[in-house]
């Protein structure tokens, strides 16, 4: 084949290959079918699912920004039953790697979600939100306080049979305690990072573009803002599995993530340039390795060498 | 419906229109099965500013030689449409189509009623071809800005199997006024179904003259949208019921009766 291996590890988990779809940008796996099988990534990360169906925001919900977009989209998603019903029995036939993020206004909804999910087969980790900047309540505030998130987080881990990854907020005051916090109290992976907080201006209306005022950034214009995150973590937390997101385009965006200490990567943003853009990248990756003799994606981990 | 394909294509033509507005005819090896209604997503190619693929409603298709032609009608309004306005003819786009529910053309009934107001023309005169090749008698009625915004009014003209009524806002050009104000005059014609296409307070007016007129009509809306396939929840439109929908995919032509608050 391409006489590259593939493989890599997130904590206990073992994907076919690095690249995910990010959450919020692939639907709940089936919906790219034609265009991107989700059986061909490492794995799909659904819209984040609450208990029950969410409307999500008022409208403008989406703006796009130099080699960006700002979306204010509120977790507007099917609830998790349905999702049990009319989604992961097709994910489970196609042989998808499912990673379900799940989100709650408070713990208790967060733990109603889990419980759920636990009776079903086919699922291979949670990655809880708790970084969502568009939402009133629950998300970003468990994510910026250690505290909170850490009983989250220890009640979910002892709730459920199956890794816990935390998808990292970069508005965080201290990214370094929240992510500490997380792993101390039984997440097996940070996903970082979540969109930063942002803000589009129409100046002749002297009014935000978005209707909810602020927004999340994504797309390349993160990319710097992200490895350095990842970096940061990776050196604070050697040992900790970390999934890079944040503006990757190409293969070669994705090597710069596992080089910054990233086991794997989610790719967000470019699936709506593109929809067929995780296996671009993934096409990407496979030509880098090739191309610099690289046997093995994960000798590519962590293996930056800083000056 | 057409399966949805993402191909490279060429830019073939380029025909300035007005001084906003132009044509363009994107060149495909594959055949492309767009409906009226339909849209697509095209992309520059190379680059991340502009990062994402702007939606242009198809104007119409055609096959030219061994090749197929899809038509767009675009108004330079911001970065994307500034480049498509001066990129070489000949060069590479991406082109991400047939995409959505365009408008249900069997159902227009006995006597169907086109409504098209400045740049959202494209879909209308796409279903003006379809009706007159199905020898299906219609009246048109196209409303724009100014006399120079009036696009393509030969074309209408030739194509159009019952009246074709021209408004323009400032009165340089047919009847002055909206074009709405110009169907409340002629709304007791007994028409069986509308459709429209047109800036949103347009679409609004239309909205509440088809309610008035217990008009069933079909209208084709545009919202900011970032993939166009159903991902990002960004271009959701608010239904009757309460819920938000991509308007890419149950959109982006919705029957009046299913559209909410606002409508």
């Amino acid at each position: 084949m391409s006489g590259v291996a593939l493989e890599t590890r997130v904590g206990s988990l073992l994907l076919r290959n690095p690249v995910l779809a990010a959450s919020g940008t692939f639907g709940y796996g089936l919906d790219l079918v034609d265009l991107c099988p989700p059986e061909a990534l490492g794995g799909v990360v659904t819209k984040g699912l609450s208990p029950r169906p969410r409307a999500g925001n008022p409208t403008p919900r989406i703006v796009e920004t130099p080699a960006g977009m700002l979306n204010s989209i509120g977790l507007q998603n099917i609830g998790v039953e349905a999702f049990c019903r009319d989604v992961l029995p097709e994910l489970r036939r196609r042989g998808a790697l499912v990673v379900v993020n799940v989100f709650g206004e408070t713990e208790e909804e967060y733990a109603q979600v889990v419980g759920r999910l636990e009776q079903e087969e086919g699922i291979a980790a949670y990655e809880l939100n708790v970084s969502c900047p568009n939402v009133a309540k629950g998300g970003m505030e468990f994510g910026h306080d250690p505290r909170l998130l850490g009983e989250l987080v220890r009640g979910l881990a002892t709730a459920s049979h199956r890794p816990i990854w935390v998808k990292l907020s970069p508005n965080a005051p201290d990214p370094l305690a929240v992510a500490e916090a997380a792993l101390a109290f039984g997440a097996q992976a940070l996903s970082l990072v979540n969109t930063f907080r942002a803000l589009a201006i129409d100046p002749c209306k002297r009014r935000p573009v978005l209707a909810t005022g602020f927004g999340g950034l994504s797309g390349p214009a993160i990319k710097p803002l992200a490895l350095r995150l990842v970096w940061e973590l990776h050196r604070a937390f050697p040992q900790a599995p970390l999934v890079g997101i944040g503006g990757i385009m190409t293969g070669e965006d994705a090597v710069e993530f596992l080089l910054a200490g990233a086991s794997a990567v989610q790719v967000g943003t470019a699936t709506f340039r593109n929809p067929r853009a995780c296996l671009e990248v993934l096409e990407g990756l496979v030509a880098f390795c090739q191309r610099e003799g690289v046997r093995e994606v994960r000798e590519l981990v962590g293996g930056l060498a800083w000056p | 419906m057409g399966e949805r394909l993402d191909r490279p294509v060429t830019l073939a033509r380029r025909q300035e229109l007005s001084p906003t507005c132009f044509a363009l005819e994107l060149a495909t090896e594959e055949p492309i099965h767009a409906q009226p209604g339909q849209f697509a997503m095209v992309g520059l190619v190379g680059g991340y500013d502009p990062l994402l693929r702007r939606p242009f409603s198809v104007a119409g298709v055609r096959q030219e030689g061994g090749r197929f032609l899809v038509e767009l009608l675009v108004k330079e309004v911001g970065k994307t449409t500034s480049l498509l306005r001066r990129l070489p003819v000949g060069s590479s786009l991406r082109l991400l189509a047939p995409l959505g529910e365009g408008f249900h053309l069997e159902r227009c009934g006995p006597r169907p009623v086109l409504v098209a107001g400045g740049i959202g023309l494209p879909p209308v005169l796409f279903a003006a071809q379809v009706l007159a090749c199905r020898g299906v008698a219609f009246d048109f009625f196209f409303g724009a800005a100014t006399q120079e915004e009036l696009l393509l009014r030969e074309r209408l003209a030739a194509l159009t199997t019952g009246e074709l009524v021209l408004c323009t806002d400032d009165g340089s050009f047919g009847e002055p006024g909206f074009v709405t104000e110009a169907l409340r005059r002629r709304g007791e014609q007994g028409y069986s179904r509308l459709f429209a296409c047109g800036p949103t307070p347009m679409l609004r007016a239309v909205a509440r003259l088809a309610r008035s007129l217990g008009l069933p009509a079909e209208l084709s809306l545009e919202e900011p949208m970032a993939c166009g396939v159903g991902v990002c929840l960004g271009c959701v439109v608010r239904l009757a019921d309460g819920s938000y929908v991509p308007s890419c995919k149950q959109g982006p032509v919705f029957p009046v009766e299913a559209l909410g608050e606002g409508w």
